[in-house]
């Protein structure tokens, strides 16, 4: 960047850009307003479409429906973000400490990641079957009385909590150990030194090294458990009753099945506003830090 | 008296790494386990699959895999797939090998705001879009096609690819890049004859990294495909039937879409962290 001889330069560079605009603008700009503009209309996929100005983000925000949606998105990515945070950095601590076969352990916990959203619903939705599920057939056999899992609405949302844990703590897992090794070893032994324990090092050395890396991850995670569809789509489909009905589910739910056009998209924006607030919010915590944007 | 401080400080490294296996081990396990029972499910003959208590030893029976390839439906999802994980990665890095190499490379008018759009770009949740261009794909003709598929991924994959290929493009020494200019070579000879070639290994991990995506990604083609150029992983999903659950096709059609992917990350291995780090981390 510093040695940039006049604004010839700069010109050219705008000429690579061109493609990723044109793509840009396309697939994230032409939609977001084309979403603007429906959203003020009544448009069912049928003839009719009237104007009816902010009637559908009236109807959409005193709807209890939307509330509980928007909530339970909340609910879910809160409650997976901390768990996989805390699981994930655990993880990294311990298998730092193996010094052979580190390698091997990493790679193996990787797998989950490589899964489409898809495959791991359907295949916890065998987990945690009340009949045919391996672990309602331990809890038999042990004695204990079968658990509801994805089918009760008082465990709806933690059973979906739990299968993205097995889904995603691996990312969180690799980024902490990717940021635990290139962390500098003086800093630590000083700490060791002067007598810290574990859990002084770790919070008055080690975390304050990883803050960008924690905002990093904290960032996609955030990002991709708003988003959260396959996982329920393919489980509960937002059951039982509206327990585990994410916005995103609401959405296909509006549009594809009962031709909502408008209304669904009216949820998207007002839900895209959220999601975006919230990215900038956690990038603005990280500015300077975070080599992302 | 000197030498049992020693010996117990000896003592407590080896139960700290033993402790430190037994929690590695049981991380493994549970991360395995479930992979493990699909497998389990899809090689067992029909009477014995869902038997209570199960057989833990069984002799693997193939036949199903057989069979949902026979069908024909799956073979052609599957096919689908490669298509539009090739096209969609193609236009993918030759969209954003560029651009990364204009953000490394010049002092880009806008550039944090550049950085800010590929960010809220990847951050936008789908039906934000997928239901626009769902309307615009039925007018034009893209619904149900493969290049309409490999076309609107690219708000994800682009993003996406321009972080890693960033990463790699600027562990290319500068100086060589000048010297390409002054020896006479346009920008575009300089991206292509010095950047590419040395960013090899990078790009072609970005390649698989975004293919792994794209090959996984569910939303999107559950809305913008319906029979012509269906996805793998709508297949799978597609054994959920009326009646009942497919279970034993859909464990055998999950195996074999999550098998490529494996080997595929196997084979990137080494550029996976960058790769899942988004470049943050080296």
């Amino acid at each position: 960047m510093t040695h940039d001889p006049g604004g010839t330069r700069t010109d050219r560079g705008t000429r690579f850009l061109i493609p990723l605009l044109v793509i840009l603008g396309l697939t994230s700009l032409y939609p977001t307003f084309y979403s603007l503009y429906m959203s003020v209309f009544d448009w069912n996929w049928g003839q009719r479409f009237n104007f009816v100005g902010l009637e559908n983000y009236l109807e959409l925000l005193s709807s209890e429906r939307f509330q509980i949606s928007l909530w339970n998105t909340f609910v879910f990515t809160i409650g997976a973000v901390a768990v996989e945070l805390i699981l994930g950095l655990s993880l990294a601590l311990v298998v730092n400490r193996l010094s052979r076969g580190a390698a091997v352990v990493r790679t193996l916990l990787l797998v989950p990641l490589m899964v489409s959203g898809i495959i791991v619903a359907l295949i916890w939705k065998v987990i945690l079957d009340p009949t045919i599920g391996p672990v309602n057939l331990v809890l038999r056999q042990i004695g204990l009385p079968p658990l509801g899992f994805l089918g009760d609405p008082a465990m709806g949302m933690a059973s979906i909590i739990l299968i993205d844990t097995w889904w995603q703590t691996a990312f969180v897992f690799i980024v902490f150990s990717a940021g635990l090794q290139a962390l500098p070893r003086e800093p630590l032994e000083a700490a060791e030194v002067d007598g810290a324990g574990f859990f002084a090092r770790l919070r008055y050395v080690i975390l304050p090294m990883l803050k960008p890396i924690i905002l990093v991850i904290l960032l996609f995670r955030t990002i991709d458990c708003m988003k959260v569809f396959a996982i329920i789509f393919g489980t509960t489909g937002g059951g039982p009753l509206t327990t585990t009905e994410s916005v995103q589910v609401l959405a296909y739910r509006v549009a594809f099945k009962q031709q909502g056009m408008s209304l669904s998209m009216t949820a998207m924006v007002i839900f895209a506003a959220v999601v975006l607030v919230l990215v900038m919010a956690i990038r603005r915590a990280g500015r300077s830090e975070n080599p992302v944007g | 008296m000197s030498q049992q401080p020693r010996l117990t400080r000896k003592n407590r490294q080896r139960l700290e790494l033993s402790t430190a296996w037994g929690v590695a081990i049981i991380a493994i396990g549970l991360t395995l386990f479930p992979l493990y029972w699909l497998f389990v499910i899809s090689t067992k003959k029909p009477v014995d699959a869902f038997k209570t208590p199960p057989d833990l030893i069984y002799i693997p029976d193939f036949s199903k895999y057989v069979e949902i390839w026979q069908q024909g439906s799956f073979a052609a999802a599957f096919f689908n797939s490669v298509i539009v994980v090739g096209l969609g990665v193609v236009l993918a890095i030759v969209i954003a090998a560029p651009a990364a190499y204009a953000i490394v490379r010049f002092r880009v008018r806008a550039g944090r705001w550049l950085a800010l759009w590929l960010l809220l770009a990847y951050a936008l949740p789908e039906f934000l879009f997928v239901i626009p261009m769902y309307v615009l794909y039925q007018q034009i003709g893209l619904f149900d096609t493969q290049i309409g598929l490999a076309l609107i991924y690219q708000v994800f994959a682009v993003p996406f690819a321009i972080w890693l290929i960033q990463a790699f493009f600027s562990e290319v020494p500068r100086d060589l890049g000048d010297a390409a200019r002054v020896d006479g070579c346009t920008e575009l000879q300089s991206l292509v004859r010095v950047y590419l070639p040395l960013a090899a290994p990078g790009i072609a991990a970005t390649a698989v990294l975004v293919g792994i995506v794209m090959w996984n990604e569910v939303t999107i083609a559950l809305s913008l495909t319906f029979d012509e150029s269906r996805t793998v992983t709508i297949a799978v999903a597609s054994y959920r039937g009326y009646a009942a659950m497919r279970w034993q096709e859909m464990a055998a059609a999950s195996v074999t879409a999550i098998i490529p992917m494996l080997i595929f990350a196997l084979v990137a291995q080494r550029y996976l962290v960058k790769g899942l780090t988004f470049g943050a981390v080296k």
